[in-house]
């Protein structure tokens, strides 16, 4: 059986759903239990001791089915301000207007592949969703990526099945972080302007035209706000968070070919992601000093990455990439100065955390000599660099949801190695 | 207006739950703490009071690596093996 507190129930309910478990008995507590005295968290247990004893020496109400949804196709209301209004009763979309996915507009859409409608691209939490390439075409439309944007997608044909796949990837994350932080990497449709300027300024018509992510993690993956998704903000990175690395600026290779691929190849990047947080620096001139900076903004106490790990992703503008590399330093060279640099003495944490740090991360936070630090990545390697965006002395911290590890994958051809 | 469903049905096939004991007597149970602070104490002192009130004969803790980490196979294998009924938390 499974304890929380109530703040968690509706999550907690869909995980028990999804694992096709829905009898499995739920016991909470009022929220919440972290960052209160031991002696109130007891006093809850006591509260709660005969329910729990129950639970676990009475067999469960076996009748309760698993949540299942309405099938392939449903009726909604006509009027197209009502069906806004459904929508959001229904617990889907993301508030902006949609466009209805009608089967005639979701044929159009799906005119783009030639996978099978019934292709199951991913599973996706918290419900455990399937992501079929016809229920991921219906997102779509309702995101406003008419037929003129799916013909845009070639020769990387239409990248959003591939985009919900790496999202689904069990190398990608957790099944409890995939609802609060998520983010696509895109390369290398950097050619385009605009998923180029996806990086770099931004306005509603780029944002809806990348096409503006099918809301899966709320509609696949059951991930609704307030309820299964239990993040405590909301960020881009839930929402809309995609971008092209801008390899004609890149001093360096991208991300794709230090993971293996061939240059030119087409991939995409996931990572669970917090929002981006702008790294301003418009007076250095070397490289050193570039990474000062870079390093300045990611070497916080509060940072997930520092008793989590993952891979904290830096986003270097064109000029503060030239400026990295105009001494001969190589992006690795970059990489391994930023992590030696981001460094936080352990002086600077409570205790309270160094505490639990140290059961977390024990070679980083327990018993560590005096004048010990912490570094934002278990491994420099674990710092990821791309160059994004346009002209301006920005860059950009991108810090990663913890323990996540980010997926990179190839964009199929699919004119090419065809699907039916 | 007809519409083709954004969100059908979930992967998950029902699965059948283990029958309960009719009592706690003389039971081990399973805590599995998932690390988030606070977690042991409440799972803790839950299983105090099952053993006071309910005569089980032993409890274990178990643990995972992060809130965000399923515990390994090896760790349920273990918990499988040893305790006849299992208590996890999760919540902050």
């Amino acid at each position: 059986m499974v304890l929380g507190t109530d703040e968690f129930i509706p999550l907690a309910q869909a995980q028990v759903s999804a694992r096709g478990l829905p009898s499995l008995p739920v016991v909470t507590v009022p929220h919440p239990i972290g960052g209160i005295p031991a002696s109130l968290v007891a006093a809850k247990a006591e509260a709660i001791v005969e329910r729990v004893l129950r639970a676990l020496t009475e067999n469960p109400d076996a009748s309760r089915a698993a949540a299942g949804g309405a099938g392939p196709s449903m009726e909604a209301p006509g009027d197209i301000e009502e069906f806004q209004t459904w929508l959001m009763e229904q617990g889907w979309g993301d508030g902006l207007p949609a466009i209805p996915p009608t089967r005639e507009r979701v044929a159009r859409m799906l005119s783009g592949t030639r996978r099978r409608p019934d292709d199951i691209a991913a599973i996706l939490v918290p419900r455990l969703g399937r992501a079929s390439v016809e229920a991921i075409a219906a997102n779509a439309v309702m995101a406003g990526a008419g037929p003129s944007i799916s013909r845009s997608f070639s020769p990387p044909s239409k990248p959003w099945p591939i985009r919900v796949q790496s999202a689904g990837d069990p190398d990608h994350d957790a099944p409890l972080l995939a609802p609060r932080h998520r983010q696509r990497t895109h390369h290398p449709a950097s050619r385009h302007p605009r998923r180029r300027q996806c990086a770099g300024a931004g306005s509603p018509r780029q944002c809806r035209d990348r096409p503006r992510p099918p809301a899966d993690p709320a509609e696949r993956g059951g991930a609704r706000p307030g309820k299964e998704d239990r993040a405590t903000h909301g960020h881009p990175g839930k929402y809309s968070y995609c971008m092209a690395e801008n390899e004609t600026a890149s001093p360096w290779e991208p991300l794709s070919v230090e993971r293996g691929f061939a240059a030119g190849e087409s991939t995409v990047t996931v990572c669970g992601s917090e929002a981006p947080h702008n790294i301003n620096d418009h007076a250095s001139t070397t490289p050193a000093n570039i990474v000062t900076t870079v390093a300045s903004v990611m070497a916080t106490v509060g940072s997930n990455n520092i008793y989590l790990g993952g891979e904290p992703l830096v986003v270097l503008g064109p000029e503060h990439a030239a400026t990295a590399a105009s001494s001969g330093w190589s992006k690795d060279d970059f990489r391994c100065q930023v992590w030696e640099q981001s460094a936080v003495p352990l002086a600077s944490f409570a205790q309270e955390n160094i505490g639990r740090f140290a059961t977390i991360f024990p070679e980083g936070f327990k018993d560590r000599p005096p004048g010990a630090v912490a570094r934002v990545a278990r491994d420099w390697r674990d710092i990821m660099v791309v160059v994004a965006g346009g002209a301006g002395k920005h860059s950009a911290l991108i810090p990663t949801f913890g323990a996540t590890r980010s997926v990179t994958r190839r964009i199929t051809d699919e004119q090419k190695e065809g699907g039916r | 207006m007809h519409i083709v469903d954004p969100a059908s049905s979930s992967a998950a096939a029902a699965k059948t739950l283990a029958p309960r004991p009719a009592s706690l007597q003389g039971v081990t149970i399973a805590l599995l703490d998932n690390s988030k602070p606070n977690a042991s104490v409440l799972l803790e002192r839950v299983g105090e009071l099952l053993t006071a009130r309910g005569g089980a004969r032993a409890v274990r803790v178990w643990g995972k690596p992060g809130s965000s980490i399923g515990a390994s196979v090896a760790v349920l294998e273990e918990i499988a093996a040893v305790a006849r009924v299992a208590l996890t938390a999760s919540a902050d």
